[in-house]
């Protein structure tokens, strides 16, 4: 008797809706072929061969009481990134043990030479998860700025697509830019001006986006690997043991550790463009 | 009374399934006595133990196992369920049984060995047996898992060891007969450079060897062990160029990406358990 053909639908609204119960904002499906021109060794089917489809979850942003703390350190230390590579954990086991397909829950962590095994953002873009910004994330149209995961499967799932408007520049930010020549992320974190964003608004649309990402490096993950290895390497050529004590047990070092093996509460320390952004903001406005 | 209590059992093994182990097991601390040493005993840790409830659950997903990119494997084997499971299951026994209840302690706290063994655990509440493959605890239907434990005062009934050894498989038998050698061994031979090696006697284990010290610096390439390397590397230094090519390296970096990310890559090798027959059928999915 031959196997009877699921309605990958519900099959696929069975998914989201378990995706969506367990926390995540945003779940949208889409064509691992649409990725097929990033670097070998970066596309889905280069990870998982069997590749059909890839799930990408969205959530776990800041809480809004965090965006509003006047403590800039509760941002710096209370990333929640983990809870969605948890979720894409349990659901790619879920798609496995329950539907008999494989599902892959794409690492956060970087491969060799510090590269992502898949662009997330990309994958982020395709499904429909979002639209790339001036500031740098892709933004979610109704929850801004979100953490994302990707599960990678061999399910045939109906794809969603990209969006078909840009999340940014919101019109507050074209208003903005008209009036001043700048955005509120660009303004916060001027290239010109020894930050990491910059570009032009034309006709309601980002043209020419400018991003240091280097610089935006070096201030995001402060505390985070870049650190422990700048501070080593202040101690390793300071001469004076006193002085090599100090960096060791100071508070700088301390945090780097801190932010190391916490890594799933505490990587990045900026949030200054995605701060000012309009878009998702009336998520984080409550009583 | 019995009854009661075997139901019991079965609705604590029931929490840990739920709370996310792949599979739950009873052992009585007394079976432990004959193993290990005092100081390593259930009762060592929480005194007046009776029982040791063990989960196991599954590392890599199935299509981890089939990526063709081996360093993916290396960074997403786990989510820790086992843990989860034990904790949850300590949490119900406390609050609904009011025996005492405590996760059994596993990581090294001092050399290399557990405090308590969950291999041995795992075995004494009869979810697997030992395997020429690194001696990692092999359950029959899934092969490779991941233990952890709850200690408690409850008394349950403990669940028996397996009857019949897991290793080695029969493809294995009958691989060793034609060419002196098993799928695990074969793929890392301690003769050659290897962890692994054994005898086999009428389809039974006669003698088995395994090299941990090899294996721990090719499983645990990257993390607090390789790390450690270097900063000895760092302090042995010559000069400040030579440790920023250190400092600065993929290397460096992978280490402690490793370190901050424990949870996501504790082991980087997984070739033994690559071409285990036991529990692979189950890695075949649509």
């Amino acid at each position: 008797m031959s196997e009877v053909e699921p309605d990958w639908d519900e099959v696929k609204a069975d998914i989201i809706s378990r995706a969506l119960s367990r926390g995540a904002a945003v779940a949208r499906v889409g064509d691992p072929a649409a990725l097929t021109d990033a670097a070998p060794g970066q596309r889905p089917v280069d990870l998982l061969p069997q590749v059909k489809s890839m799930i990408v979850l969205g959530g776990s942003a800041p809480r809004a009481g965090e965006w509003n703390s006047p403590r800039a350190e509760v941002l710096e230390t209370v990333g929640t990134a983990d809870r969605m590579s948890a979720l894409g954990s349990t659901l790619a086991r879920q798609i496995e043990d329950g539907l008999g397909y494989y599902a892959l829950n794409v690492p956060t962590s970087t491969d060799e030479g510090d590269k992502p095994f898949l662009d997330f953002q990309a994958a982020a873009i395709v499904a429909g998860a979002g639209t790339p910004s001036l500031a740098g994330p892709v933004l979610h149209p109704e929850h801004g700025f979100l953490y994302l995961t990707v599960i990678l499967t061999s399910l045939p799932l109906p794809v969603d697509g990209p969006l078909e408007q840009p999340a940014c520049p919101a019109p507050e930010c074209v208003e903005m830019y008209d009036e001043k020549g700048r955005t509120p992320c660009t303004s916060v974190c001027d290239i010109d001006d020894g930050g990491c964003l910059g570009g032009e608004i034309q006709e309601g649309l980002v043209i020419g986006r400018r991003y240091d990402a280097n610089r935006c490096r070096e201030r995001v993950y402060h505390y985070w690997i870049p650190g422990y290895q700048a501070v080593m390497e202040r101690a390793l050529s300071e001469p004076d043991a006193e002085k090599r004590k100090m960096l060791l047990y100071g508070s700088y070092f301390t945090k780097t550790m801190w932010s190391i093996t916490y890594s799933n509460v505490s990587q990045g320390q900026c949030f200054e463009c995605v701060k000012v952004c309009p878009v998702g903001s009336a998520q984080r406005e409550l009583k | 009374m019995t009854q009661a209590l075997e139901e019991t059992t079965d609705l604590i093994k029931e929490v840990g399934l739920r709370a996310g182990a792949t599979v739950v097991g009873v052992a009585a601390v007394d079976a432990f006595n004959e193993y290990v040493p005092e100081g390593h005993r259930p009762a060592d840790f929480l005194p007046g133990a009776k029982s040791v409830v063990v989960s196991g659950s599954l590392g890599p997903s199935n299509a981890a196992w089939q990526s063709p990119n081996r360093r993916l494997m290396e960074i997403t084997g786990y989510d820790f369920r086992e843990n989860v499971s034990a904790l949850v299951v300590a949490e119900h026994i406390e609050t609904n049984h009011g025996y005492q209840a405590m996760q059994a302690p596993a990581l090294p706290t001092s050399g290399q060995h557990p405090p308590m063994s969950m291999m041995l655990a795992a075995v004494l509440a009869g979810l697997g047996t030992r395997s020429i493959a690194a001696n990692i605890i092999l359950n029959p239907t899934y092969g490779l898992l991941y233990y952890a434990a709850t200690i408690t005062t409850m008394p349950l009934v403990p669940d028996h060891q397996l009857e019949d050894e897991v290793c080695p498989a029969r493809s294995c038998v009958k691989m060793y007969e034609q060419e002196g050698k098993t799928p695990c061994m074969a793929v890392c031979p301690a003769d050659e450079g290897g962890c692994i090696d054994a005898t086999l006697e009428d389809g039974a284990i006669t003698s088995s060897y395994f090299n941990r010290e090899r294996c721990s610096t090719r499983a645990m390439n990257f993390g607090i062990r390789g790390h450690i390397k270097q900063v000895e590397l760092l302090t042995n230094a010559d000069d400040i160029e030579e440790s920023k090519a250190v400092l600065y390296s993929d290397d460096f970096r992978r280490n402690l990406s490793a370190v901050g990310r424990y949870k996501e890559s504790v082991a980087q090798c997984f070739e033994c358990m690559r071409v285990c027959p036991v529990g692979r059928y189950r890695r075949n999915l649509k």
